[in-house]
């Protein structure tokens, strides 16, 4: 840190040291964090603008790192600006592009993993040591977050899967067995027996051209055993294969079960057919029990989330995690040090931690052991009636989780972040689902565009 | 005082140069720069995240485009958009303004409220008109259905075919009453005596509006028909609020596919490319238009 550039009368070095050398233990780091010295007070002022997605728990980080402000820098406010999840990639380049992002985002993995590979993304290896490497609860690692070339790049904010969300009340009563046991042969007759006996969609998923429906075909792709690139071989497409095709077939065979404007639907629609009871069953995160219980209460108590249904042949259960994090821009940002020392102590206080998982039960799932663990965490009112569905997105998901930045956990790929911006995996859907294109056509398209990508920013992986 | 000179010593043609820089600085700065820079950079690759990384690519840009099939189904639908909008725009533009000519009491009223669409911002217009086409809730199917006149919902803006339709919908119901304004204003002028005389000679409504009214109107409608060609041509943000060029690419336009190229595709070269191809479509097309309407020469 220049102390130039940040007006701070602690340079970065001092600020490691100090930190490094109370990172032995976590409570040595709260403290640090929570009774700042008066040699670390800030004198800079202004607005550090913070981009989180829709959601009320980015706000609440923004106010544990005002908290930070009002100690230590009090002529800084953190304010926070909502992208909308479909937005988030197209504005980000833009503004990136025009050389003003915002100073700290919250960003889902693959677009933060390309990122740091790009260059764009200050290392926080120093916020890691502060807030200290052996909290990550088991089943996760720091490069699920943003790990490049050895470097930490992202600072987790939570993990989020999407699951089977299930209206358990027609499964029953239409004496289907229980979901958690389910292969998509079974997946796909309980949303033909649904449609064909409730008279209603069986399955809601988004099919639209959109970041939705990508997270859904990723999910059902690697169950099959499919992936876009082959990370271990020099990032080769692998795209063009039996499993794409398989999972093609699949996702237009559940198409006749879907509500007809499925085609179109995006993160919004799949929430709404669920709310309003349009549909018996969903792929989706979290955040629609919120919602239902403030909306639909009827819904909300008869709603249950399990892990997804098997491959028949693999037997694999992928979900998509998002593992959203925050990133640091480095371009034209003046609050770097800033925004590290309240990220740093916002993720040291664990009932600021503990505040921002509630604050969306159970959409934003706790990264740390001491917060998974605090007894705490259970002081919600939905763990009196969901709180298997709760364990299932917190912990049970884990195990399954992937996504295409990190295809089957087998490798970081920065190329996954231009894949989404291109929407290939939407659009290869759509060539099957609107354009009737044959599953194997629309796989060579998808395996071509996923080449071009490879071909032009090869640079970053190499 | 020497005539042809001002009390400060300018001569009238120095004042009227000063008067004309304000707007030749902004139309430089505005204008010409972004038009030069949008042409350089078409022959360029640019990655917006790297923008210091431009490489010189000649003609590069360009052949990926005409290889490209997705530019041409954009070119297509984007004149296909353009075309139907700008015909009904003028048709029901001209038909609007005729009914508003009439005297009638309070018809200033309607004239205010016909400007409505056009008033209110393009994001409003949009974000609305999605809840009126929802196919579930939506007040259009909800109308259709109600009056007998379909019997299952239409998916408006989810299906290829009527999402096109739904788009050049929105067009027209916000920009006609530019139409209106332009058509209503030029009608005034018309001499009534041409009317008179026309009645005398027998003319019927039809004649008197074939023989009269639309060689008055043509002018105006010159004008305003390649202004409105311009304008929908170029047009981006109703179709990308309205359906983001959905569903798959159905109403992709030129706007809509450079604005893809540039920032999801991180090929900003491509993007430029696009928009100097429309640049010169709508130079060409323009010229084109003016020399058919010999409009140039009869204003000469």
């Amino acid at each position: 840190m220049s102390e130039n550039r940040s007006g701070s009368s602690l340079s970065r070095r001092t600020f490691l040291t100090t930190t490094a050398a109370s990172a032995a233990g976590l409570a040595a780091a709260g403290s640090l964090a929570t009774h700042p010295s008066p040699a670390r007070a800030q004198t800079k002022s202004g607005v550090v603008r913070v981009w989180g997605e829709p959601g009320p728990y980015a706000g609440v980080a923004v106010d544990g790192m005002n908290e930070w402000a009002q100690q230590n820098a009090p002529g800084l406010k953190f304010e926070i600006e909502t992208i909308g999840w479909g937005s988030v990639y197209v504005k980000l380049m833009t503004d990136l592009a025009a050389g003003q992002p915002a100073n700290l985002i919250s960003v889902e993995s693959p677009l933060a993993y390309q990122l740091m590979a790009e260059g764009l993304l200050e290392p926080v290896d120093d916020v890691v040591d502060t807030i200290g490497r052996g909290r990550m609860i088991e089943g996760t690692k720091w490069e699920y977050w943003g790990n490049w070339k050895g470097q930490q790049y992202v600072v987790p904010a939570h993990h989020q899967p999407h699951l089977l969300m299930v209206r358990m009340d027609i499964i029953n009563e239409l004496g289907l067995s229980n979901p958690d046991t389910w292969t998509w042969d079974d997946l796909l007759n309980a949303a033909k027996t649904i449609h064909e006996k409730k008279k209603m969609p069986g399955i809601a998923l988004a099919l639209g051209r959109n970041l939705a429906t990508a997270y859904y075909f990723a999910a059902l792709l690697h169950s099959a055993g499919g992936r876009m690139f082959d990370v271990g071989n020099k990032f080769e497409v692998v795209f063009d294969s039996p499993e794409t095709v398989e999972t093609l077939e699949f996702i237009d065979r559940l198409r006749p079960y879907m509500p007809r404007g499925a085609t179109e639907y995006s993160f919004l629609q799949v929430v709404d057919s669920m709310v309003t009871g349009e549909a018996a069953m969903v792929f989706y995160w979290g955040r629609v029990y919120g919602r239902a219980a403030a909306e639909a209460p009827e819904v909300f108590k008869n709603i249950e989330s399990f892990n997804h249904a098997r491959h028949p042949r693999t037997g694999n259960r992928y979900n998509w995690n998002d593992f959203q994090g925050w990133a640091i821009p480095k371009q034209n940002n003046p609050f770097i040090d800033e925004v590290k020392q309240a990220v740093a102590y916002y993720q040291t206080k664990r009932e600021w931690l503990i505040r921002y998982v509630h604050s969306l039960v159970p959409n934003v799932s706790p990264v740390y052991k001491d917060v998974a663990e605090d007894p705490r965490l259970l002081d919600h009112p939905f763990f009196e009636t969901k709180k298997d569905t709760i364990m299932n997105y917190y912990v049970h998901s884990l195990k399954h989780a992937s996504n295409t930045g990190n295809e089957l956990l087998k490798g970081v790929n920065p190329l996954a972040g231009i894949v989404h911006g291109r929407l290939i995996l939407a659009q290869t859907v759509q060539k099957v689902v609107l354009d009737n294109w044959a599953p194997s056509k629309a796989a060579k398209w998808g395996a071509q565009q996923l080449e071009s990508v490879r071909k032009e920013h090869f640079r970053l992986v190499i | 005082m020497p005539r042809g000179h001002s009390y400060s010593g300018l001569s009238d043609r120095q004042v009227g140069i000063l008067f004309i820089v304000p707007f030749l600085v902004t139309a430089v700065v505005f204008i010409a720069y972004p038009v030069a820079q949008a042409v350089l950079m078409a022959f360029y690759s640019i990655n917006p995240l790297r923008p210091g990384d431009a490489t010189f690519v000649g003609l590069d840009n360009f052949y990926y485009l005409f290889d490209d099939s997705l530019f041409w189904d954009s070119f297509i639908q984007a004149t296909v958009w353009t075309l139907s909008s700008i015909a009904l725009q003028t048709v029901l533009g001209v038909a609007l303004a005729l009914l508003l000519h009439v005297p009638l009491r309070g018809i200033s009223v309607f004239r205010g409220l016909l400007l409505f669409p056009y008033i209110v911002p393009t994001v409003v217009i949009a974000l609305i008109w999605r809840w009126m086409f929802n196919p579930e809730i939506g007040i259009v199917n909800h109308s259709l259905m109600s009056s007998g006149l379909i019997e299952e919902n239409v998916y408006w803006l989810s299906t290829p075919t009527i999402a096109m339709a739904s788009t050049v919908m929105l067009n027209v119901w916000k920009y006609t009453p530019f139409v209106i304004i332009c058509v209503l204003a030029k009608l005034q002028t018309i001499p009534l005596e041409l009317y008179d005389a026309a009645k005398v000679d027998g003319a019927g409504v039809w004649q008197r509006f074939r023989d009269i009214t639309l060689p008055q109107l043509k002018e105006v409608l010159v004008v305003v028909v390649i202004f409105r060609t311009i304008w929908t041509f170029n047009k981006f943000e109703e179709i990308y609020l309205l359906t983001k060029g959905g569903p798959g690419t159905s109403t992709f336009n030129l706007a809509i596919y450079s604005f893809e190229q540039s920032i999801a595709n991180l090929r900003m070269g491509v993007g430029a490319a696009t928009a100097v191809i429309m640049m010169g479509v709508l130079l060409v097309g323009s010229i084109l238009y003016l020399r058919v309407f010999r409009f140039a020469e009869e204003e000469s």
